[in-house]
């Protein structure tokens, strides 16, 4: 079941991975509503995230902490966190924060669904 | 040198304001060579700047008023931000920060975003007793704020 909050969308995929549509931005205003919305997800068996980031122009260090804190909480379950369709201002952040360390990314949510199989 | 510049008076709404001035500048046709991360770098420390504000700032009462200017050098971006709270302890802040950084940080790295994506910082108290962050950041650059990733 699709579920919509204020600013995300999530659209399972299978029993563990559900894709998160970010929109247009994850910041102070919307990140707890984030990790509130992912905290839902992991207590109803979800481990694997997509971020689709396609539709982001504005990702800032609060945002990423969200993002944080949920890789904090799948990692010992096995989970992952990984980012899709990344944005050119999103990038930027992954590129100053060397974030893909941590992350792995995709071209396309399509791809990172595969992957996640 | 033209530039682009707004005076901002609600904080509930400034966020967006900050983008659609970027937009603006982007989109004016002025600076047609400048590098596009740079222009994306700037734009996230105005607002983790701005944000720092909405979130943190003492107006102390009086209606809060934050004026956003930037404007290029070549091929360096300037922003000046001035406004009339009360000021805050930036370099007590960054050492702060810097010092308290862990491993897959949730939080405490605005500022110390704020500061890489930038080659000059500063921070003063004008005569008027308003506070003015002015910082500079280069095109052509790869700045890299040190996260640590493991215990």
């Amino acid at each position: 079941m699709q579920v919509t909050t204020m600013s995300f969308t999530v659209e399972p995929c299978n029993q563990e991975t559900v894709i998160v549509r970010i929109g247009k931005a994850l910041d102070f205003r919307n990140a707890a509503e984030f990790k509130s919305t992912c905290q839902t997800q992991v207590r109803s068996g979800a481990r694997n995230f997509i971020l689709d980031f396609s539709e982001t122009g504005i990702l800032d260090s609060t945002g990423l902490g969200s993002i944080f804190s949920l890789y904090r909480q799948v990692s010992p379950l096995e989970g992952q966190v990984v980012f899709a369709a990344v944005s050119r201002p999103v990038q930027v952040v992954v590129q100053l924060t060397r974030t893909y360390k941590v992350f792995r990314q995709f071209p396309s949510v399509e791809a990172a669904e595969e992957a996640l199989q | 040198m033209e530039s682009v510049k707004q005076r901002f008076t609600d904080l509930n709404t400034i966020i967006d304001g900050v983008h659609s001035l970027f937009d603006q500048f982007q989109m004016s046709g002025l600076h047609p060579s400048l590098d596009e991360d740079a222009v994306l770098q700037a734009k996230l420390a105005v607002h983790e700047w701005t944000a720092n504000l909405v979130q943190h700032a003492d107006f102390e009462g009086r209606i809060p008023w934050v004026v956003v200017d930037i404007w290029t050098e070549g091929d360096r971006i300037e922003c000046v931000i001035e406004d009339n709270s009360n000021g805050f302890d930036l370099e007590r802040g960054l050492v702060e920060r810097a010092n308290g950084l862990s491993s897959i940080p949730e939080r405490g790295m605005g500022l110390l975003m704020l500061k890489a994506c930038t080659s000059r910082l500063e921070y003063t108290k004008t005569e008027d007793r308003t506070y003015r962050l002015e910082f500079t950041v280069n095109g052509g650059q790869d700045p890299c704020l040190d996260i640590p990733f493991s215990s």
